[in-house]
C-alpha cells in the first residue's frame, strides 16, 4: 500500500474550553474514498474545517504528503491547498460572479491555461454535474441543489489531488444525488482522486465508501470498511447502519 | 511535435498522439490542426490510440481542436481512444450546443419605461411598508395587540443611549465652530454678545435636529438596513412570513417606537451641547460672564423655536427607520447586495432629511 496522503495524529480541537474533537488519529490513502459519518453535532464539520486548515487545532498534527499543516506559514498552506478541493454544504458560491466565472476562478487564480482553455475546463466540469448550460446565470438564479452542484464543479475545477465534500448529496433529489455519487466514483477511477466525503445518506455511503470513519461524542468510534461496519457490534455503529432510532430524539445518554 | 503526419486519400489526415498531452503539446496540436485546415484538408483525425493517460486540461485541448475544426468548416474527429482516456473523454466531453445569445439591449423608450415601472414599484412597496408599519406601531397597540417590550427596550438602548456620546460631541464642536464664525463677523460691529442668540436660535430650530438626524442615520439607519438585509438574504424574513407573522410588527414597529423615543431626546441633548459650545467660546474666548451670556441666550430663544426642532426630529426619526427598513427588506441576492442597500439607505436618509428640512423651513417661513 502506498504511503498515506494525509495523516492525522492525536488531533484535539475545539474553541477555548470547549473540546469538540479528541484523540483523532487516522490516515487517508491515495485514491480512496473515506466517508465521515456521525450524528448531528458530533464534530464532522469541525473535523473537515481542521483538515483544510481553516481552524488551528488545540493540539495534535495534520500532515499532507508528510508536511504538517498546523505549523505552516499561511502562504505555504495556501500553495498546498491549490492541490486540495473543497465543496461546501451550501455551495458557497460568489454571488457577484456568474456560475461559469465561479468555476473558472480557481483555474484563473492558479494560473492554469489561457482564457479559452479555462472556459472549456469550466464548461467540462459543469457538464459533469449536469449544469453545462447554466454557465451564464448568476448563483441567485439557481436552486439550492444546483448551487451545491456548482460548488462541486468548482471544487474539482483545478483537478485537485484530494477533494473534501461536505454533504454532497443532502437536499438533492434522489436521482441527482445518485448521479453525483456516480460522478464521484468515475472521478476516482479515471483521475485517481482521493476523497473525503461527509454525509448522512446511507445510500450514498453504500455506493461510494471505501472506508467509513464514524464519529460520536467527539471521538472516532469506528473506522473500517462497509462490511466491517455492518458486522460491528458497537451499539452506535449498529444503530446507524440499521437505522434504529433512539428512544425519543435528543434523549441520548 | 505531433509526430509524423500521414496523408491519406481524399484530403484526410491522421494525427497520431503518442505522448502525454501536455499544454505545450496541446498548443502545437491546435496550431498544426489550423495549418492543415488552411492547406485544404477537410477531414482530420486525431489518433489517440497511443495515449495512455489523459487529464482534464488534455481533454480541453482535444475539445478545442475539434471546435477549431468546426469553426473553420472542417471535420476534426477523435479516434482510437481506448481505456481510461476514452472514458475520461466521454465523461468530460461537453455538449457545446451554442448558448442562447444574450438578449439585445432594450431601446431608449423601453429602458425609460422599465425605469419608471421600477420606481413606481418601489414607491408602492415603500407606501405599503409605511402604512403597515404605522399601523403596527400606533394603532395595533391601542387595539390591544401587544408591543414586544423586550425588543423595544433593546432597540432604545442601541439607537438612543449608546448614541448620546457622539451626538453631544458633534453638536458641541459644531456649536463652537458656528460661534467662532459669527463672532468674527459680529466683532466688526462690536456686538459679539449676539453670538449667543445666533447659536441658540440656530441650534433650536435647525442645527440640533439636522446634525442629530445625520449622525443617527449613519449609525442607526445603516444598522437597521444591514440587519434587515442580512435577515432577508439568510431567509429569516421568509421564515417569519412563513410562520404567518408580520414583519412590520416584529421588526419594524419596535424600531419605529424606539427611535420616536430616542430621537427627540437625542435632539434635546444635541441642542444643549451646541449651546454649550457657544458658551465655551463666549466665556473663555470672548470674555463674557456666565450670567451675561446666559441672559442673552435665555432671552433670544422661545419655546416655539425649540418645538420646531423637536417636530422636525420626529419626522427625521420616521424617515431614518422607514428608509432603513425599506432598503433592507427589498434586498435580493447575497453579501454584496447588503453593502449596496446600506449605502443606498444612508444616502437616501440624508437626502430626505435635507428635503424635509427645507419643506419645514418653507412652512415656518411663510406661516410665522
Amino acid at each position: 500500500m502506498k504511503s498515506p496522503i494525509i495523516k492525522v495524529r492525536d488531533l484535539k480541537a475545539g474553541y477555548g474550553e470547549t473540546v469538540i474533537l479528541e484523540e483523532i488519529t487516522f490516515d487517508i490513502h491515495p485514491g480512496e474514498i473515506l466517508v465521515v459519518v456521525g450524528g448531528s453535532g458530533c464534530g464532522k464539520s469541525t473535523l473537515l474545517r481542521h483538515l483544510v486548515g481553516l481552524q488551528p487545532p488545540l493540539s495534535g498534527s495534520i500532515s499532507y504528503w508528510g508536511r504538517d499543516i498546523t505549523r505552516m506559514e499561511e502562504d505555504e498552506l495556501g500553495r498546498l491547498l491549490h492541490r486540495v478541493g473543497l465543496s461546501f454544504q451550501g455551495g458557497a458560491l460568489f454571488n457577484s460572479m456568474t456560475v461559469g466565472e465561479n468555476v473558472a476562478l480557481p483555474l484563473e487564480e492558479y494560473g492554469i491555461g489561457d482564457r479559452e482553455q479555462r472556459r472549456i475546463l469550466a464548461r467540462m466540469k459543469l457538464n459533469l454535474v449536469g449544469l453545462g448550460d447554466q454557465g451564464r446565470r448568476y448563483p441567485e438564479e439557481l436552486s439550492g441543489g444546483m448551487k451545491k452542484r456548482v460548488g462541486f464543479a468548482r471544487a474539482i475545477a483545478a483537478d485537485p489531488e484530494v477533494v473534501f465534500f461536505d454533504e454532497p448529496s443532502a437536499g438533492l433529489d434522489p436521482v441527482i444525488g445518485a448521479g453525483l455519487d456516480q460522478v464521484i466514483l468515475e472521478l476516482r477511477r479515471l483521475m485517481d482522486l482521493t476523497m473525503v466525503v461527509v454525509t448522512h445518506e446511507l445510500y450514498s455511503i453504500r455506493t461510494v465508501a471505501d472506508r467509513i470513519l464514524m464519529l460520536d461524542g467527539g471521538k472516532i468510534i469506528f473506522i473500517g470498511t462497509l462490511e466491517e461496519a455492518e458486522s460491528s457490534d458497537h451499539p452506535r455503529v449498529r444503530q446507524f447502519f440499521l437505522r434504529q432510532p433512539d428512544r425519543g430524539i435528543g434523549n441520548r445518554e | 511535435m505531433t509526430n509524423s503526419v500521414r496523408l491519406e486519400s481524399g484530403g484526410s489526415v491522421i494525427v497520431p498522439i503518442r505522448k502525454p498531452l501536455t499544454d505545450e503539446l496541446g498548443r502545437t496540436l491546435l496550431r498544426d490542426v489550423g495549418e492543415m485546415i488552411s492547406r485544404g484538408n477537410r477531414e482530420i483525425r486525431i489518433d489517440l490510440a497511443g495515449l495512455e493517460e489523459l487529464d482534464s486540461p488534455g481533454c480541453a485541448w482535444l475539445i478545442r481542436a475539434v471546435r477549431a475544426g468546426k469553426a473553420a468548416g472542417a471535420e476534426v474527429k477523435l479516434v482510437g481512444a481506448a481505456g481510461r482516456p476514452a472514458e475520461l473523454l466521454e465523461l468530460m466531453r461537453p455538449n457545446f450546443e451554442p448558448l442562447p445569445p444574450p438578449s439585445p439591449r432594450p431601446g431608449f423608450l423601453e429602458r425609460m419605461g422599465d425605469r419608471g415601472l421600477t420606481v413606481w414599484e418601489e414607491f408602492r412597496q415603500a407606501l405599503g411598508l409605511v402604512v403597515d408599519a404605522l399601523y403596527w406601531s400606533f394603532i395595533a397597540p391601542l387595539e390591544g395587540k401587544g408591543v414586544r417590550w423586550k425588543g423595544l427596550l433593546d432597540e432604545i438602548q442601541a439607537m438612543g443611549s449608546s448614541a448620546i456620546g457622539i451626538v453631544c460631541l458633534i453638536n458641541f464642536l459644531l456649536g463652537l465652530v458656528i460661534a467662532m464664525l459669527s463672532a468674527a463677523q459680529l466683532r466688526l460691529f462690536g456686538m459679539e454678545i449676539l453670538v449667543a442668540s445666533g447659536v441658540v436660535i440656530g441650534f433650536a430650530r435647525e442645527l440640533a435636529a439636522v446634525m442629530t438626524g445625520i449622525v443617527v442615520s449613519a449609525r442607526t439607519g445603516a444598522a437597521v438596513t444591514a440587519e434587515l438585509a442580512t435577515m432577508k438574504v439568510s431567509e429569516e424574513i421568509d421564515a417569519l412570513k412563513g410562520m404567518g407573522l408580520s414583519v412590520s410588527r416584529f421588526l419594524v414597529a419596535p424600531k419605529i417606537l424606539a427611535i420616536l423615543v430616542s430621537m427627540p431626546i437625542l435632539t434635546i441633548l444635541g441642542f444643549l451641547s451646541g449651546v454649550a459650545g457657544g458658551f465655551a467660546l463666549g466665556i473663555f474666548s470672548l470674555g463674557f460672564t456666565f450670567e451675561r451670556w446666559w441672559w442673552q441666550t435665555h432671552q433670544a430663544v422661545s419655546m416655539g423655536d425649540i418645538s420646531q426642532g423637536l417636530v422636525k426630529s420626529v419626522f427625521f426619526a420616521l424617515i431614518i427607520v422607514l428608509v432603513g427598513c425599506h432598503n433592507g427588506l427589498r434586498v435580493r441576492g447575497g453579501a454584496s447586495e447588503v453593502g449596496k442597500a446600506t449605502t443606498r439607505a444612508v444616502v437616501m436618509d440624508i437626502f430626505l432629511i435635507i428635503v424635509a428640512d427645507m419643506v419645514f423651513a418653507t412652512i415656518f417661513y411663510y406661516t410665522t
